[in-house]
């Protein structure tokens, strides 16, 4: 881990349209704002990705670069992770099999993702 | 003696799932290349069929063709590229005086099968479907791959493009194996680095990089900045700016990544689509169902059916 700063869990919404996306990116970037080098991790439950995805995926790295932290991906599934190598969002992003692996802590170690809606909080 | 050759190709179904022999490598399909390799010979009569036409068929068509004189009948079921020596198969079976002689490499038969006359009309549904009670065995240990995925595809053109097998690259040579078709746009920023083919018709924008061991098929349109890394564009495909791909084999919308062994559809990402085909090109020079009574003939393609075969002109 290179990060000093929060590391922060959030599941990517799968539905809920433009609003949901929304106030997913204010959330995120509230918490890039209150934070130094903070650790988004994306988990992205969903098997496809759409461009509404790749969209607020990289967004969500505008706002957290500007606070010198950096996003990563979890659970990203092997077509979700071909699409972000095709993209070249991998230049941007770090992409994990897993939440565990993304935060670089042993997977026994307890990992609560927040959940959809839930504010951002530091959970590690 | 006259020969007669019948080529029956992969099933469309199993065809855009798998790779199949209609699928360019460097200009012209493996169909092409069993065509040709079989023109050589200077076969009195060559017909192509499509694998989903019945088994019925086919075989009337053999009959027919054993009834008018033909003596010998090379059955070729596409689903490899080998570079069988088929003078040398055809001595074996003299030699032999074998009734049916088949085509086995190190991994099991290739689905090249030379039938003789008396067989044929003696027990024609046995000489297509089951002929292994009076077949020879013929063994082939030059070059063949097994059309059977997109992996072996990609192989096919690897070895292509490095001259490990017999396929010569449908362009001129612009640098060392580097293949480009005249009627080819590449932009001057355009960079080809290493072992590459780019098909005709094929527009390369500012900025795209071609990978070493890529092969770009004709019609294809890349767009700016987009990177190929050892992959292959198959024909009438379009991606979109800025992506990198790398392993894999894209055909249209639909990208077959080999290292992770998935398949995604780009097009409702809008990262690649399907281009309207040239009317006024075609990788395949055969004509589907058309017997061919001249050696070296070329003719335009138009699927047919099997029994509505007729004499070119």
């Amino acid at each position: 881990m290179t990060q000093n700063g929060p590391v922060v869990v959030k599941q990517l919404p799968e539905s809920g349209g433009k609003q949901r996306r929304k106030e997913f990116l204010a959330e995120v970037s509230q918490f890039a704002r209150q934070s130094y080098r903070p650790q988004l991790i994306v988990d992205l439950p969903a098997k496809k990705i759409g461009p509404d995805t790749l969209d607020l995926l990289l967004s969500c790295v505008v706002q957290v670069e500007k606070s010198e932290g950096c996003v990563s991906v979890a659970g990203a599934s092997p077509e979700a992770a071909v699409i972000l190598e095709l993209t070249q969002l991998t230049s941007v992003v770090n992409v994990f099999p897993t939440v565990s692996e993304a935060v670089g802590v042993d997977e026994s170690y307890s990992i609560n993702p927040l959940a959809q809606g839930d504010s951002p909080s530091v959970a590690a | 003696m006259e020969l007669g050759a019948l080529v029956v190709t992969q099933g469309q179904n199993v065809a855009e799932q798998t790779g199949s022999s209609a699928w360019p490598v460097l200009g012209r399909t493996v169909l092409d290349q069993w065509v040709e390799r079989v023109q050589t010979l200077g076969v009195g009569t060559l017909s192509v069929v499509d694998r989903e036409v019945s088994a019925s068929t086919r075989i009337r068509t053999m009959v027919d063709w054993a009834k008018g004189g033909v003596e010998q009948i090379l059955l070729i079921l596409l689903g490899s590229y080998a570079e069988v020596d088929f003078a040398d198969l055809i001595r074996f079976h003299h030699q032999g005086q074998n009734q049916v002689t088949r085509v086995f490499d190190s991994l099991g038969p290739l689905g090249v099968s030379l039938l003789d006359r008396h067989t044929i009309l003696k027990d024609p549904e046995r000489s297509e479907l089951a002929p292994t009670r009076h077949s020879s065995r013929y063994d082939f240990l030059g070059y063949s791959v097994r059309l059977s995925s997109p992996g072996a595809y990609r192989k096919l053109v690897e070895d292509a493009l490095a001259g490990r097998c017999g396929i010569q690259p449908n362009g001129l040579e612009a640098g060392k194996n580097v293949w480009i078709h005249p009627t080819a746009h590449v932009d001057p920023s355009v960079r080809l680095e290493g072992s590459c083919y780019i098909g005709p018709y094929t527009r390369l924008n500012p900025g795209v990089v071609i990978g070493s061991g890529s092969s770009v098929e004709h019609n294809c349109d890349i767009d700016i900045g987009t990177s190929l890394e050892r992959s292959s564009l198959l024909p009438d495909t379009y991606l979109a700016p800025g992506l990198h791909v790398r392993n894999s084999v894209v055909n249209g919308t639909r990208l077959e990544n080999l290292d992770r062994n998935v398949a995604v559809d780009l097009g409702p990402l809008g990262l690649a689509s399907r281009r309207k085909p040239l009317a006024r090109y075609s990788a395949r020079t055969v004509a589907l169902g058309k017997e061919i009574h001249e050696p070296c003939v070329a003719i335009p393609i138009k699927r047919r059916n099997a029994d509505q075969t007729t004499l070119p002109n």
